[in-house]
């Protein structure tokens, strides 16, 4: 081993003290991201040609990585293509000389970010400093307006929900006006049906709930496996998290604890011969079906 | 009788059947609002490419126009091979820019486009004039506001600022002389559009004779794809965008919103039909004996089957009459929300109401009224009627 290692020394050193031409530079290596590799067909190893214009000179350059992308929510719609290069080359390759657009900076500790950018700022001739934290909130904006409209969805489908969840409950009572006849006559107090009303209609709603759950987490996945799909990105569309499913749930159960309430009140407000007989819904100008009925 | 039968039913339990009527709207707001927003961003879309005639967009090979800084060069040896074509009505170059209006110590940036004012694409003139001589702009309402500047005040003006320095560079003193509304900026966009030729000169070296992008007018009776395969054979630095493609672009960036409004109107169907399915099978149940007495008495399983179908509809239909309404005013307030969008232009409607898409949510609404009704009342009519009749009477 170390005999090899002496024959490639001493080649080196012979052959640079024959060689009198300037040292050719070999390809520098650049990084790629992999919807560039997996487009174009290139793989680690391949030689390319960078060029700052399109058809212009260029730079040849060896492929030494392929880049996963970040989840990086301002990226998602945009169907660019990314190259990582060494600074100077693409300094070089642009006409750029030494500028750069932008440094990123860590600070030791998290807490020392806010005295690092006022320290900068002050003392800083022609550029800005910057927190990442407000970076990320302005090219997020996108997905805010996206957020916010999810949430006016929301709202509707809650309304909807409430509707349909007081419907069903209506239905529920008018179909026991005979059992809670029976149970008024036997002497139980109006409280006591109507707390078991809601107690049904909670766990309707908790049920439900539940269940909806279970729809909303594999209709993530879903939405997430199709998103990642499309747009190519490892980004989360859509996450369940415990507190998302604790809004839903008691968002569930206050509304069915109040539909249920509404709903008992359609019961408690009759006498029970006026359950049994169901004469008040008769009333009025539906008189009509009365005479349906006994035709 | 037979509307009468079904409406005497529906009155029977008003409250139950008002509930289920505004459950129904509630639904037929959400799949209009769905309808609109599938359909609408895309016209929407398209009539704001369309609306100055222009059916090309040239921009620097391989962007879309104004998608990244990339300039054209030899701006004006485009316009003549473009101008040399006979399939070419109207050329209009259009140089993007930062324009830095200089009020003693402070400064306020605004959105510049250097255009040809006679064949420009890009703004309506609402006030005043567009400009005549180099020295000449037109801004929006809200640089006006910004700057304090009226029309005719002379502003100092910088293209750039050089931070290293912090010195303006390119400035230049520019007389407003007209108020215009910028056809593809977003809201609140503080814009000018000055001679392309004097932005040229102001931004220095970097922008001698070049161009962001160029609009091109077809002649009537060109084939739009004939031409921009003609232009982009003449031209290979460049890349020529017909509207389809950029429509395609459009579609396929906001797709996410397409498939949205598919599944969410495809859910507020489902709601509204198993809202009506379940008051319909309550209703059906709760009347088997007036059911079976009808039959008894010799009326027609098919007529049973009639006036219950009937009063699914007429809770579908009355309620997504009331849930149109209701889907116009949720549909504008969705469409406030997304129209805040960076960078979307001022013009882009996601919601755009069309009568078709009123026509498509209350027919498929009641289509979803009669498959409603069908089953529950087509079990109900078809029950024995001795076993049945003895079964409700003896409770």
């Amino acid at each position: 081993m170390l005999a090899a290692l002496l024959i490639a020394a001493l080649s080196q050193s012979v052959s640079q003290s024959i060689d009198s031409t300037p040292p050719r530079h070999p390809p520098r290596s650049i990084a790629i991201d992999e919807r560039l590799a997996a487009d174009a067909h290139i793989a680690i190893g391949n030689q390319i040609v960078l060029s700052a214009i399109p058809g212009g000179a260029g730079d040849t350059v060896i492929v030494g990585a392929i880049v996963k992308r970040t989840a990086d929510p301002s990226e998602v719609a945009r169907a660019e293509y990314r190259v990582r290069v060494h600074l100077d080359e693409l300094q070089s390759l642009i006409g750029y000389s030494d500028r750069v657009d932008r440094f990123a900076v860590a600070t030791h500790e998290t807490s020392q970010a806010d005295s690092a950018v006022r320290r900068i700022n002050a003392s800083a001739f022609g550029f800005q400093a910057y927190k990442s934290r407000d970076i990320a909130v302005e090219t997020s904006q996108t997905f805010l307006v996206v957020s916010r409209f999810h949430r006016a969805i929301g709202v509707i489908t809650i309304v909807a929900s409430a509707i349909f969840l007081l419907c069903i409950m209506l239905l529920k009572v008018d179909e026991r006006r005979r059992d809670v006849a029976a149970l008024r006559l036997m002497g139980i107090s109006s409280a006591s049906i109507v707390r078991s009303v809601m107690v049904e209609a909670a766990l309707i709603a908790v049920l439900g709930s539940a269940m909806g759950v279970v729809i909303g987490w594999l209709a993530a996945q879903i939405v997430n496996w199709h998103y990642r799909g499309v747009y190519r990105t490892p980004l989360a569309f859509a996450i369940v998290t415990p507190s998302i499913v604790l809004l839903a749930v008691v968002l569930s159960l206050v509304l069915g604890l109040v539909a249920g309430f509404l709903a008992a009140q359609r019961l408690v407000h009759l006498s029970a011969l006026e359950l049994l007989s169901g004469r008040r819904e008769e009333r009025g100008p539906a008189s009509g079906a009365s005479a349906a009925t006994s035709a | 009788m037979l509307f009468r039968l079904a409406w005497v039913t529906l009155t029977r339990h008003r409250s139950r059947t008002l509930l289920a009527m505004l459950g129904v709207a509630v639904s037929a707001a959400m799949l209009l609002d769905m309808v609109m927003l599938s359909s609408g961003m895309r016209a929407s879309f398209k009539n704001l490419l369309l609306s100055r005639g222009f059916q090309l967009r040239l921009a620097p090979k391989g962007t879309l126009p104004f998608d990244t800084e990339a300039t054209i060069p030899d701006a004006s040896g485009v316009i003549r091979v473009l101008q040399s074509m006979p399939g070419v009505e109207t050329v209009s170059p259009v140089l993007g820019g930062q324009l830095h209006v200089i009020a003693g110590t402070r400064s306020i940036t605004a959105t510049t486009l250097g255009v040809h004012s006679a064949v420009q694409g890009d703004y309506e003139i609402t006030h005043g004039r567009a400009p005549a001589a180099a020295n000449e702009l037109v801004a929006s309402d809200d640089f006006l506001r910004a700057s304090g500047a009226h029309l005719g005040d002379t502003i100092s003006a910088a293209a750039g600022y050089d931070p290293e320095l912090r010195a303006f560079s390119g400035q230049r003193r520019l007389v407003i002389v007209g108020l215009a509304h910028f056809l593809y900026m977003p809201a609140e966009q503080r814009a000018v559009s000055l001679p392309l030729e004097t932005l040229q000169e102001m931004q220095g070296s970097s922008a001698r004779d070049r161009a962001s992008l160029f609009m091109v007018k077809a002649r009537n009776g060109v084939a739009v794809d004939t031409l921009l395969a003609q232009i982009e054979t003449a031209l290979p630095r460049v890349s020529a965008v017909s509207t389809e493609t950029a429509m395609h672009q459009v579609d396929q960036r906001l797709s996410y919103f397409r498939q949205l409004a598919l599944i969410l109107g495809a859910v507020s169907l489902a709601v509204g039909f198993l809202l009506v399915t379940t008051l319909v099978t309550v209703s059906v149940n709760e009347r088997l004996g007036e059911i079976v007495v009808m039959r008894a008495i010799g009326v027609a399983r098919t007529r049973i089957v009639l006036q219950i179908t009937l009063e699914g509809i007429a809770i579908m239909v009355v309620g997504t009459l009331a849930g149109l309404g209701l889907g116009l005013l949720t549909a504008r307030y969705l469409n406030s929300i997304l129209a805040s969008f960076p960078g979307l232009p001022a013009a882009i409607d996601f919601f755009l109401f069309e009568p078709r898409d009123a026509w498509m949510a209350l027919g498929l609404l009641t289509v979803a009224g009669i498959l409603a009704g069908i089953y529950p009342s087509w079990r109900g009519a078809s029950l024995p009627i001795a076993a049945t009749l003895r079964e409700e009477a003896v409770g």
